[in-house]
């Protein structure tokens, strides 16, 4: 098929990308798009040749300490799409710019940690912080391991860590591709069905990075004391929670991008009981605070056993039993109080890499 | 004092550092070391003859070289010093500075102790010597052989100030690029230069250090400019004394009519480059996140992973905003980082050395010289030392070559030692 320069080329779609996120991240993005088709949808023999390339000029540019690609480079990137190419791209672009949908959900998978995650409408998009804490807690449960591989002969028990609230599973996963083989035992656990799909194909896809035991099962995590069996039936001890639950308040989700509250499902966002359909809701009638779930969380550790400081398998050491992720600062005081009142006798707060609140962790302490 | 005595005296003694052995050390100690030991003497300016200790005279044969010994009187007495402050009121001292006292009394302790020793002995040896010349039989046997404990005592001794004085420091244990080049003399000084690297090779050879040419200027016998690496445990430490003009004093092979002709070689070692150590502190970095100004998490979903990263000594940043991930940008640009880091140093690194370089060849005039080899007198004369050995022969097949580096070394630790505070 004959190309027409006028429609096929980059810099009308550079434009419209511009309007909506300003010259740098505009140029970011398409880049990000372009490279996408270069890794998924081109089927030219030479796409290892141009990838080689491009990474080339990639690190050449950042070795000089420009940032972004001037227009003729971006186009000089577009020479061998095809048709199809071509029509993806401008439907990216216009779902984009028109429609606010996220790239991660255009690009369909984000990278977190060592794992790749794929991504789907309308299961929460892993954000960085939550991959920064992931990697920051990895290090320290490692660290712990190797310790303790010393003092001590025979095989110990792998840890059992449940994820609640997994969504698309990449702390979960993170966690199990990142940790010592055979350390732990990881449990995935989310109220949405098309959470637990995600997870599941995730779980396929890093299969060979995993390096310890990992599941994803369906449970509403509110009911406390029917989950608090049902996590029992799965595993009768449990080590660590760990969790990104829903924390954004009702009144703050009024006023969110369009790009996360028409495309990511308000259950990640919001706590809020199983019972009620998201669609109908009143957000008035919520809990105003954002607390809600991780007040509920820190129930149900105490109900699982995490909260029993005469468990032995962490007894004495400076492991976190809860660890869960917050909204800020206004957040900490209600959330430490939680935890205080479930069973923890000591919190901590982690800051993440902008300089906010975003982790609480829950200690027993000797 | 008897020339047979002396003789008998060098006969029972063994060589201190001398890294010959078998028939030529034989040899060797027999008929080169009272000349080694007289060139030097005379060499020495007349208070370090004065210095010298009385007994040190009938103990002939020693490492210790009149300047050596002045050397360690002045380091003696410092030690003295130390140690009385030490013995004083120390309670109005600080921590760091009572550890500097503390540390600089066993660093030069270490020597001083085996020194004071050593000049006990040779007083001993001086008392026992009398009685020998007194002639009393009586005495005399039993004298002799009380005399040959001393001196195997005294040989210890000097074994031990000696050891005290070995590389200590890190940067000379590395390995060394040795750089040889012709300088004036023309086609004389390139075959000269020729002579200093089998030398060197040789040397490098008895000690099991590697040698390896790097480039090499050649036409036959004679060359140019040779760069050879040298590696192997505590290499610089024993090289780097070779830095500066070696003249050479001996009829060319290309002169006709029989004259002695001057020439000169530039040497120079500088260490070897071993990885540049870069340590970056957390505390010196400052890292931003752009559009950082929200609540961030759960609120927004950001495709803006830009991260830089400012390492505040340097004032050096990185900006990545090349993946979707912030952490993988985040850990680029360390790398970046990292490397920027590094290729500054290894610049800084390299500029020192060449400085040092310039400083340590000089530019190759004849005058300028470190060591004269004189093939008419078999003689080779290091001259920061004023030290002598008729030996030449031994120094060119790299055999005897250690015995003027390890003086060098000691003369040049002594230095240093006296340098302290």
């Amino acid at each position: 098929m004959p190309r027409s320069p006028s429609n096929n080329t980059l810099l009308p779609l550079l434009r419209k990308l511009t309007e909506k996120l300003g010259d740098q991240q505009a140029k970011n993005e398409l880049r990000w798009m372009v490279d996408h088709i270069h890794a998924t949808l081109d089927d030219s023999r030479h796409r290892q040749t141009i990838e080689a390339e491009r990474q080339t000029r990639l690190s050449a540019r950042l070795w000089r300490g420009q940032s972004a690609p001037s227009e003729a480079e971006i186009e000089r990137d577009n020479v061998r799409f095809s048709s199809v190419q071509w029509a993806w791209l401008r439907q990216a672009v216009h779902d984009r710019t028109e429609n606010h949908k996220p790239l991660q959900y255009i690009i369909g998978s984000q990278p977190f940690g060592q794992a790749n995650i794929l991504l789907r409408h309308p299961v929460l998009i892993p954000r960085w912080e939550t991959e920064e804490w992931m990697l920051k807690l990895v290090d320290m449960l490692n660290t712990h391991f190797s310790l303790s591989s010393l003092d001590s002969s025979g095989p110990k028990q792998p840890l059992n860590i449940l994820d609640a609230c997994t969504g698309t599973g990449c702390v979960a996963l993170g966690l199990a591709c990142g940790l010592l083989p055979n350390t732990a035992s990881i449990t995935g656990a989310d109220i949405s069905d098309d959470a637990i799909l995600l997870a599941q194909e995730n779980l396929a896809l890093n299969s060979l990075l995993i390096k310890n035991k990992l599941d994803f099962h369906k449970l509403d995590l509110l009911q406390t004391s029917d989950t608090a069996s049902k996590l029992l039936d799965i595993s009768p001890t449990w080590d660590i929670i760990v969790s990104n639950p829903p924390y954004v308040t009702p009144s703050e989700y009024k006023q969110l991008d369009p790009d996360v509250k028409e495309w990511e499902d308000i259950r990640a966002l919001v706590p809020m009981p199983a019972d009620i359909d998201p669609k109908t809701v009143d957000l008035g009638d919520l809990d105003p605070s954002g607390v809600g779930f991780i007040v509920q969380l820190a129930k149900l550790a105490q109900n699982i056993g995490v909260a029993d400081s005469r468990r032995k398998s962490l007894a004495g050491t400076n492991i976190p039993r809860l660890v869960v992720e917050i909204g800020g600062t206004q957040q900490v005081e209600p959330v430490c109080q939680a935890l205080h009142d479930h069973g923890m006798n000591s919190t901590e707060v982690w800051k993440d890499m902008a300089g906010n609140d975003r982790v609480v962790l829950g200690y027993l302490k000797v | 004092m008897s020339y047979s005595l002396f003789r008998r005296l060098l006969q029972r003694q063994r060589p201190v550092i001398c890294p010959i052995s078998g028939s030529f050390g034989q040899r060797f100690s027999l008929h080169s070391t009272p000349r080694i030991y007289k060139a030097a003497a005379a060499a020495a300016s007349p208070f370090a003859k004065d210095a010298l200790p009385a007994g040190s005279l009938i103990a002939g044969k020693s490492s210790l070289t009149p300047r050596i010994h002045d050397k360690l009187c002045v380091l003696k007495t410092k030690y003295d010093g130390l140690n009385e402050r030490m013995s004083g009121n120390i309670s109005d001292l600080g921590r760091d500075e009572l550890a500097k006292l503390s540390k600089d009394l066993s660093d030069t302790g270490l020597i001083v102790v085996p020194y004071k020793r050593l000049l006990e002995l040779y007083e001993e040896l001086v008392e026992l010597q009398q009685m020998i010349d007194s002639g009393d039989p009586s005495f005399r046997d039993m004298a002799l052989e009380e005399k040959q404990e001393t001196l195997d005592s005294i040989a210890a001794c000097e074994r031990e100030i000696i050891s005290g004085l070995l590389p200590k420091d890190s940067a000379e244990k590395a390995g060394a690029i040795l750089e040889i080049r012709a300088g004036t003399g023309g086609d004389e000084a390139s075959l000269f230069s020729g002579d200093l690297l089998r030398m060197y090779e040789r040397f490098a050879l008895t000690k099991g250090w590697k040698y390896r040419p790097i480039s090499l200027d050649a036409e036959g016998d004679m060359v140019k400019e040779a760069v050879v690496e040298v590696s192997g445990r505590g290499v610089f430490g024993v090289l780097m004394f070779e830095s500066g003009v070696h003249r050479v004093q001996r009829v060319p092979a290309t002169e006709s009519q029989g004259r002695i002709h001057t020439s000169t070689v530039t040497v120079a070692v500088l260490p070897q480059a071993t990885d540049v150590h870069i340590e970056i502190k957390d505390s010196d970095l400052r890292i931003d996140v752009f559009r950082a100004s929200g609540k961030g998490g759960q609120h927004v979903n950001t495709t803006d992973s830009a991260v830089r990263i400012t390492h505040i000594p340097t004032g050096i940043a990185v900006e990545n905003q090349q993946e979707r991930s912030q952490i993988r940008n985040k850990e680029k640009a360390m790398q970046i980082l990292r490397a920027r880091l590094y290729d500054r140093e290894r610049q800084k690194a390299e500029s020192q050395r060449r400085e040092s370089r310039n400083k340590l060849i000089g530019t190759g005039d004849r005058s300028e010289k470190c060591r004269t080899y004189n093939y008419a007198q078999n003689r080779v004369t290091d001259h920061r030392i004023n030290f002598s050995l008729y030996d030449l022969e031994g120094v060119m097949n790299g055999s005897s070559l250690q015995y003027i580096v390890d003086q060098l070394r000691i003369q040049n630790d002594l230095d240093e030692l006296a340098r302290m505070e």
